[in-house]
């Protein structure tokens, strides 16, 4: 019987479960909008007026318009290019950090260990909208304070893992073979250990993200995210004054599109875990 | 198990469901105030909504009649209106007798002490210290003879020499004081009477050191031992309070409305005042909803269902016996620039620019439906000095003329142009006034962002010059326009009221000759003149003069609309038989 390797055999796994392979469709529908919509090819004129103030959902305005007659459906896609890169760029701060501290945590042990582990302890003390609430307001608001924001907050938890499994595989005898024949810590460390890890960090961002989005949207909601661009956020706090007065389809817009991803991230994740997750294989 | 959980939230929502937070044995009035309080410390005040809560615990010498209009000063700690001399320099001032402070562990044996005539002088003083760099120093900025030299010899010295005498500052004896002033000053008994010219006592200022604005001690009609960042402040009745009592007299028609019915009792009338911060509007319209504040300014995306056809109150509030009141506010709203910004100091048609490309019109819809007057300068209507034919050039939505003078600006089509960051308060409307001024700019090509702040850090903000554009609205302190007009005076610059920095030699010049002139009509002309002068000029993009639109409960009693209203609650009451009555509709 031919074996595949861990990856193929993930992907096959994956391809047979119907539900997680249609969220995947759906997660990279999302990131196509934003790639459109940040290369101005998608609601670029969001900010521009396309009929009367708060117009209900028609066949000619989708999702209706807003208080000062904007296209609801163009914020709304708007809005998905900030969830969607808020979601990229606090992955891309989070998964370095969390690595790296995690690694050389698990690996090296000692002071090392206890450092990491005291840091990540601190930082997961503090609640994290807290936490979130005063990096925004040291870095000055606007989208790149919630970045760094979120970013900075969702290493912890990759740190946490990252460090435990690297732990556990070190004393491994593919470990010790490396060491046997010649390797040093950081080939055991990189070439060895990480890629028999990954996975870890390929579950943890699908989770990672869906949390990141709904982060910016409290951010922005409170007034704490972006400024001067639609979010998904700001929509629902402009419809908390309108719902008295029956304008609904800008909190449906927003919330529907945040619905969707999310629901679709929490199965990708789910399934990635299944797939990959080496424990719980021929479940 | 599960039966259990369910018997148990029904025991939760059964006792939620009887528990009712009204009390109908004490009279409580329940406010809302929709700003965080920036502290009790009456030098540093700067709003309106600050001002409020200080005047609950604080008083000044004099305040204005709550029911007379126009305004009336009347006096509060002084016994009567002061005696002046000829040249009208001379104050001279008596204080009323057996007025206490609050109880506080400041004070020896914990009783408040008796108010003096050494409280005035050390309060005046306090504003002049320039240590302190007191928010309301632009009050008495270069007024009182001798206070400002006082002020400057002080800033020297490693701490404020209070034991020194002023020249202009005199105690006669324990209840008379002679204040003497440099040049005319009409304005100075109006001073007098804001928040700003509280008096304080000398020895809560030293016992409680920094926390001072935290711990209130005043002689007013209500204590409050500690304020606290929550959102709620609950204020009690002052045990020590002196013998004031509710004016016979008011506006002609007062006592047929019911408002002079208490007329002779001792204030204050309610014994609690319990005030909520709430800054957003729904919140607000659903706790008087459910009769959880008493008075409620309407938020305008309620306006609809609270008032019919603009004008009259909506029927299902009339049958719970709400009343409405709408009044002409004698304020304006503005964009500001800060003039330390060079592109806009030297920059007339960029501002003239965006003041053009701004809809008015829209946004008066949008957000006051529609009730507000376009400000063409900074003078409200009511106040001599303002002219009602008067229209500014600038003041109208022409986005030709915008394009134009944007590109004889430097700017064509915005080009070359930074974005601007307007700063504006944390909540749902301003920040959509902001997105509303950045859709209109953005049709001439200029770029504008929102920038959100708490009350105290807009404040803060403008204080230390941190802005380019900032948004606010001035009310009127006292019933005459330099009040406005010193909005724009260069002396009164950051940390003063003067926000946008701006000086212009030719209007200060003729501010400094008319503020020192008695009302009279060739006062007004001058004011009409520097209005005039200045709205060409643009150092703001003038917004709007509010109307202010009031629901009230029909327990609520003695409640007048007033523009200077930090002394106004003392006088409200709370007809316990009508809530207790009326409440079971709610």
């Amino acid at each position: 019987m031919k074996q595949n390797s861990l990856w193929k055999d993930a992907f096959f796994r994956l391809a047979k479960d119907k539900l997680a392979l249609f969220s995947l469709v759906i997660v990279l529908i999302y990131f196509l909008v934003a790639l459109l919509s940040s290369m101005g090819l998608l609601a670029s004129t969001w900010s521009q007026e396309v009929g009367a103030s708060n117009l209900p959902p028609s066949l000619e305005h989708l999702f209706g318009t807003d208080i000062f007659g904007r296209s609801v459906l163009q914020k709304v896609i708007r809005g998905t290019q900030v969830a969607m890169s808020v979601g990229v760029a606090a992955s891309i701060i989070a998964i370095p950090i969390g690595v790296l501290l995690g690694a050389f945590a698990g690996y090296f042990g000692g002071w090392i260990d206890d450092f990491v582990t005291w840091l990540y302890t601190t930082f997961s003390s503090v609640p994290n909208i807290m936490l979130l609430i005063s990096i925004t307001l040291i870095l000055g608001k606007g989208i790149f304070a919630v970045y760094i924001a979120l970013g900075a907050t969702s290493w912890v938890t990759l740190c946490r893992l990252i460090r435990g499994e690297v732990m556990k595989h070190k004393e491994r005898e593919y470990v010790q073979a490396a060491g046997a024949i010649g390797g040093g810590h950081m080939r055991k460390l990189f070439r060895h250990i990480l890629p028999n890890v990954s996975h870890i960090i390929i579950i943890n961002t699908s989770m990672q993200f869906q949390i990141a989005i709904k982060s910016e949207v409290i951010l922005s909601y409170l007034g704490l995210g972006v400024q001067g661009e639609p979010s998904w956020g700001t929509m629902i706090d402009d419809a908390k004054l309108e719902l008295v007065r029956g304008v609904w389809w800008q909190l449906a817009g927003a919330t529907v599109a945040m619905f969707f991803i999310l629901l679709a991230f929490n199965i990708l994740s789910d399934a990635l875990r299944d797939a990959l997750d080496p424990k719980l294989k021929g479940k | 198990m599960k039966s259990l959980v369910l018997v148990l939230t029904g025991v939760l929502l059964l006792s939620v469901g009887c528990s009712k937070d009204r009390s109908f044995d004490e009279r409580e009035l329940h406010l809302i105030s929709p700003e965080k309080i920036a502290g009790f410390d009456p030098i540093q005040i700067s709003d309106m909504y600050s001002g409020n809560e200080a005047g609950k615990v604080y008083e000044g010498l004099f305040e204005f009649h709550p029911y007379k209009r126009p305004y009336e000063l009347i006096p509060n700690l002084a016994a009567a209106l002061p005696v002046v001399s000829a040249d009208g320099l001379v104050y001279t001032f008596t204080l009323k007798k057996g007025v206490k402070f609050h109880d506080s562990p400041a004070f020896p044996d914990g009783k408040g002490k008796e108010f003096k005539s050494d409280d005035v002088i050390y309060s005046i003083k306090r504003l002049g210290d320039p240590k302190l760099q007191a928010k309301g120093w632009w009050l008495f900025d270069d007024k009182i003879a001798g206070l400002n030299e006082w002020r400057d010899k002080n800033s020297a010295l490693e701490a404020s020499n209070y034991a020194e005498e002023i020249e202009g500052l005199k105690k006669i004896d324990d209840y008379t004081v002679a204040i003497k002033l440099k040049r005319p000053y009409p304005q100075f008994l109006y001073a007098l009477a804001m928040p700003q010219l509280f008096i304080v006592a000398k020895e809560a200022v030293d016992h409680f050191g920094k926390e001072f604005l935290n711990h209130p001690v005043g002689t007013g009609p209500f204590v409050l031992p500690v304020f606290e960042q929550t959102n709620r402040i609950v204020y009690t009745k002052n045990p020590t309070f002196r013998e004031k009592f509710f004016p016979s007299e008011g506006e002609e028609g007062d006592d047929k409305l019911g408002l002079l019915a208490d007329a002779g009792k001792k204030i204050p009338l309610v014994d609690k005042i319990i005030v909520d911060i709430i800054v957003e509007s729904q919140p607000k319209w659903l706790g008087f909803q459910k009769a959880k504040a008493d008075l409620l300014e309407i938020p305008k995306d309620n306006f609809d269902s609270a008032v019919v056809g603009g004008k009259e109150l909506a029927p299902d509030l009339k049958a719970k016996g709400i009343r409405l009141f709408a009044n002409a506010m004698l304020d304006v709203t503005f964009f500001a620039f800060n003039h330390d910004d060079p592109t806009f100091k030297a920059n007339k048609k960029l501002r003239q620019a965006m003041s053009l490309a701004w809809d008015r019109a829209e946004a008066n819809k949008l957000f006051y439906n529609s009730s507000a007057i376009e400000a063409q300068s900074v003078i409200p209507p009511g106040l001599g000095g303002y002219r009602k034919e008067f229209k500014n050039p600038y003041v109208k939505f022409d986005l030709e003329q915008a394009k134009k003078l944007l590109a004889e600006a430097g700017y064509p089509k915005g080009k070359g142009l930074p974005t601007i960051t307007v700063q504006t308060r944390n909540e749902t409307v301003a920040r959509q006034i902001i997105e509303h001024f950045a859709k209109c700019q953005e049709r001439i090509g200029i770029k504008v962002k929102v920038g959100m702040n708490t009350w105290p850090e807009l404040i803060n903000k403008v204080t230390k010059r941190q802005h380019q554009l900032y948004t606010m609205a001035w009310g009127a302190d006292y019933p005459d326009a330099e009040n406005f007009l010193g909005l724009l005076y260069c002396p009164n610059s950051s940390p003063g009221s003067n926000g946008s920095n701006y000086c212009n030699p030719d209007f200060d010049a003729l501010f400094k000759t008319a503020t020192v002139l008695q009302d009279s009509p060739e006062r007004s002309s001058m004011y009409e003149k520097m209005n005039e002068m200045v709205a060409i000029e643009n150092p703001w993009i003038f917004g709007f003069h509010r109307t202010k639109f009031y629901l009230s409960h029909a327990w609520l009693k003695n409640f007048k609309f007033m523009e200077f209203n930090h002394t106004q609650f003392q006088y409200l009451n709370v007809d316990l038989e009508v809530k207790k009555e009326l409440s079971k509709k709610f």
